[in-house]
């Protein structure tokens, strides 16, 4: 057996306070393509950087980390070492393509410099036409051009793609990338992750991709390590990993991210060792205010019509409800003005959406899909209360949207609440939780407040003593809780949700999607879930919109289109978003 | 980028034009009559009468300011109310000075600021960081003036080294002019520079933590390669909107260091005609200094676009 293309013994990383890295090994074979996956803090991202020797000034690194024909340990070489070896013999790739490029500098410059800083070109002409034949390869249209951009100009995929370009530049023996394809858009995820395993394929080279998502791993790599609180737990092929797995952290870890599988009331398996979340009516609180809000009437589920968008069709009120429906949006348009290219010439129009009309019936569970830009959130806003359409009609629960005044929209205000996705920035980091919670109610007396707080953290799951701490000493999930409880006080009639849980990890997603099915359930909420992801929408809703280019292209029960896509680029998202099963059946193979 | 210059030098010109009006009506509403102040106080009220129609005083404000701006225009900026000299000629004169002097100070508080600031973001942690740090903090809290007369007293008063004060013309006698500008300039751009060098220095601390810092290191460029050829440039973008805010700031030090130089700058002939109370003399500096604050401003908008490709973009 040849030399391993990487080789880590015992690798510690420490802080000055704590070690965060408790001695992990592992080997990878020329050629082969491993998967490190982990949940946030688990230290994944620790282990690449130290690979690299890019840690931060402030972490130290003890162990050993050899690469295959470099005769020393990478922890203890020297900077100069290191600078030859990075780049040429290991390159990285990173997750945040939107800041990983000097914005002043063309890409084909920047691809250019590897090249000429490893003297792997002989000039910098060379090295010029290299960079395009690299962006080529990773096929960004019209690559000549392409080089002549600034990073600016180009989308996110496309950055990362540059970067990627970048990292092949000098054929490497072992490419490291750190969630290369987080941050971008499910479609272009695939084509992405395509790249990267086609061209680690061509050149021989090793692979290190480091990601949350199992099925990022499921689709690219070979092997597989699953790291948990700075060790590896457990280490094997794909596809035994998924379909066998052996450690306890591991099982938890696939069963959460595996959204088709659920117990017999429809909620997530979640970490054994997380305590489900009850929802106590305790003794006065809830009941009474249960008494004073008037309960909605609940129409008995109803299934939509499945239905898609053709091209040059006639427009479509998607779910339509007969009688009254909580929400119903007829020809709503959006556009944006954005200054035209010269001095005087006439402001240019962005469609955010157009020509857009469905109904939500009371109690239902809307889904609404789409990429970045296909004016989701634009939707959601709008729905709101917090933009307004261009043209067209929105009346939620018969309040007409559009020229009210926030006056008119208080009671609008109190039935109308919602969640948003960053659990981190969208609380105030210097108020106390119980007046986060609290800040909705007006016209109520302080001690109704606080049972009221108190009740609403109980129905979230957490203990009563969190009122007086503040945000950041809670964790993403327990800020989101936060966060529902606040949306939830009012006793609203509609929840709307941008996507909620994307910023959380898998474990903790899945106990907060069913703490939001428990509560929609109990509250009878009707739901309107904004999101990027499928698989969440699946689970979580009855119907589901796709909106692309801000439009509905197809609409019915979550089972019929996912199951019977109607719209090509249904299909497309679709397979682009394999289900845990696929995944298992898949790498089996 | 040709359009984003016309904006801007539109954006320019604008700024003018608002900036000459209130310069113009702030003068017209002081209390005190330029005809009288020509006339002395012994003079009676039919004599002042006589002379403000003589300078066309009785006429509309709008009038007046249309006649004044559209003579300042063509370099006329009218006859002093004491001397009855014409004005320009000393403007002249003395802006020439200034814009020495102010240039001069630029330059040595980025010679400063630049490999001081550099210098105190990448020595951070160290203990000489911290000496660094302490003798900037220092250079920010002393105001120009005392460093003005320090100074003097050292290298003109204690080693007779350079002149103590007063002003060279190049064209007579360069290294006069030279030793002549060397005090001044350091007492001007000492403060600025100590100033700048704070800012220096966070924003090589800020370029140093951006991720395409950490890509260029991924690249096998070393720390020091990695921050000359990507790090500098883009650290420069908040640097110089600080630099352009500062312009304002020194040439108000330049008014003061003027007269502690007795350098025939505009600012000292400022003081002098405030001092006369020659009206049309002040209102015209006043213009002068708005629009060389302007144009200072406008040039350091057009470096932006050069250094900064995301400005460029048109659209």
């Amino acid at each position: 057996m040849t030399a391993p293309a990487l080789s880590v013994t015992d690798l510690r990383v420490s802080s000055p306070f704590t070690e965060l890295l408790h001695g992990i090994s592992f080997d990878i074979a020329a050629g082969e393509r491993v998967g490190l996956i982990g949940e946030s803090g688990s230290g994944k991202s620790l282990a690449a950087t130290s690979v690299m020797g890019l840690l931060p000034d402030t972490l130290t690194a003890t162990g050993s980390v050899r690469l295959g024909g470099v005769d020393a340990n990478l922890l203890t070489a020297g900077e100069r070492r290191l600078n030859q070896v990075r780049g040429n013999t290991m390159a990285m790739v990173f997750q945040e393509p939107m800041t990983a490029l000097n914005p002043l500098m063309r890409v084909g410059a920047q691809i250019a410099e590897i090249m000429t800083v490893h003297r792997t070109q002989p000039s910098r002409r060379q090295a010029q036409d290299r960079a395009a034949l690299l962006l080529a390869q990773v096929k960004l249209p019209d690559p000549a051009q392409a080089a002549l951009a600034f990073p600016h100009q180009l989308s996110g995929g496309q950055r990362q793609r540059v970067l990627l370009a970048m990292a092949m530049a000098n054929d490497p023996q072992l490419l490291l990338c750190d969630e290369p394809t987080t941050a971008l858009d499910v479609t272009v995820q695939a084509e992405v992750l395509g790249l990267i395993g086609g061209l680690v394929a061509d050149r021989g080279s090793s692979l290190l991709l480091i990601t949350h998502d199992i099925a990022v791993v499921a689709q690219v790599c070979q092997r597989v390590l699953v790291m948990h609180r700075g060790t590896i737990v457990e280490e094997g092929l794909v596809g035994q990993v998924l379909a066998a797995p052996q450690h306890p952290y591991t099982k938890n870890l696939i069963a959460a991210a595996d959204l088709s599988a659920v117990d017999d009331r429809g909620r997530l398996r979640t970490p054994t060792s997380a305590p489900r979340t009850r929802i106590a009516p305790s003794r006065t609180g809830p009941s009474r205010i249960e008494a004073d809000a008037a309960p909605p009437v609940i129409q008995p589920p109803r299934r939509a019509a499945h239905q898609r968008l053709e091209p040059g069709g006639p427009p479509i009120i998607f779910n339509e409800v007969v009688g009254e429906p909580a929400i119903s949006v007829r020809n709503l348009s959006r556009q944006y003005r954005r200054n035209g290219g010269r001095l005087l010439a006439p402001k240019q129009i962005v469609h955010g959406l157009r020509d857009l009309s469905f109904d939500v019936a009371e109690g239902q569970r809307l889904g609404i899909v789409g990429e970045s830009g296909s004016g989701k959130s634009t939707l959601m806003r709008i729905l709101c209360a917090l933009d307004q359409p261009s043209s067209g009609t929105v009346d939620v629960l018969g309040q007409p949207l559009g020229g009210t005044s926030e006056r008119q929209l208080r009671e609008f205000r109190r039935q109308v609440q919602m969640v948003f996705q960053d659990p981190m920035g969208s609380l105030d980091p210097r108020m106390k939780v119980r007046d986060i919670v609290a800040e909705p109610l007006q016209h109520v007396g302080r001690a109704e407040i606080l049972a009221r707080v108190q009740a609403q953290l109980a129905a979230v799951g957490l203990d009563a003593d969190v009122m007086d701490r503040h945000p950041h000493q809670f964790s993403g999930g327990q800020r989101q809780r936060i966060s529902i409880a606040r949306a939830l006080i009012t006793r609203p009639r509609v929840l709307v949700a941008d996507e909620a849980v994307s910023a959380l990890d898998v474990s903790v997603r899945a106990q907060v999607l069913n703490l939001l099915a428990e509560l929609v359930d109990q509250y009878r909420l009707t739901l309107v879930f904004v999101s990027h992801d499928l698989g969440v929408v699946r689970h979580l809703c009855d119907t589901v919109a796709v909106i692309s280019d801000g439009r509905i292209v197809e609409c019915g029960p979550t089972g019929d289109v996912y199951d019977r896509p109607l719209h090509p680029y249904t299909r497309k998202l679709i397979s682009a978003t394999p289900s845990m099963p696929d995944l298992v059946r898949r790498s089996a193979t | 980028m040709v359009l984003v210059i016309l904006r801007r030098i539109g954006i320019f010109a604008t700024t003018g034009i608002v900036a000459s009006i209130v310069t113009f009506l702030l003068l017209a509403i002081l209390p005190g009559n330029a005809a009288r102040i020509a006339l002395g106080v012994q003079a009676t009220e039919a004599d002042v009468a006589a002379q403000a129609t003589a300078i066309g005083l009785d006429r509309p404000a709008v009038v007046r300011y249309l006649d004044w701006i559209g003579h300042v225009l063509v370099g006329d900026f009218g006859t002093s109310a004491v001397s009855r000299q014409p004005i320009g000629p000393d403007i002249a004169d003395a802006l020439g000075i200034t814009v020495i002097l102010v240039l001069a100070s630029v330059v040595l508080a980025l010679l400063f600021a630049i490999p001081f600031g550099i210098l105190t973001a990448i020595r951070q942690r160290g203990p000489d960081g911290a000496i660094f740090s302490s003798i900037s903090q220092i250079g920010v809290a002393v105001p120009g003036f005392l460093a003005g007369l320090l100074l003097v007293t050292v290298f003109a008063v204690t080693l007779r080294w350079l002149p103590a004060g007063g002003w060279v013309d190049p064209a007579d006698d360069f290294s006069g002019f030279i030793e002549h500008l060397i005090l001044p300039a350091i007492a001007l751009g000492s403060v600025q520079g100590a100033v700048l060098s704070r800012y220096v220095r966070s924003a090589v601390l800020d370029v140093m933590r951006d991720d395409f810092m950490r890509t260029a290191r991924a690249k096998g460029l070393g720390t020091a390669r990695a921050l000359f050829r990507h790090g500098l440039r883009n650290a420069a973008v908040p640097v110089m909107t600080v630099l352009g805010l500062q312009i304002a700031t020194l040439l108000i030090g330049a008014v003061v260091i003027e007269r502690v130089f007795s350098i025939p700058g505009l600012g000292s002939l400022l003081l002098d005609k405030v001092a006369l109370r020659d009206l049309p003399a002040v209102q015209g500096i006043v213009l002068v200094l708005v629009v060389f604050v302007l144009v200072l401003n406008f040039l350091v908008d057009l470096a932006f676009t050069v250094i900064d490709p995301r400005l460029r973009s048109e659209s």
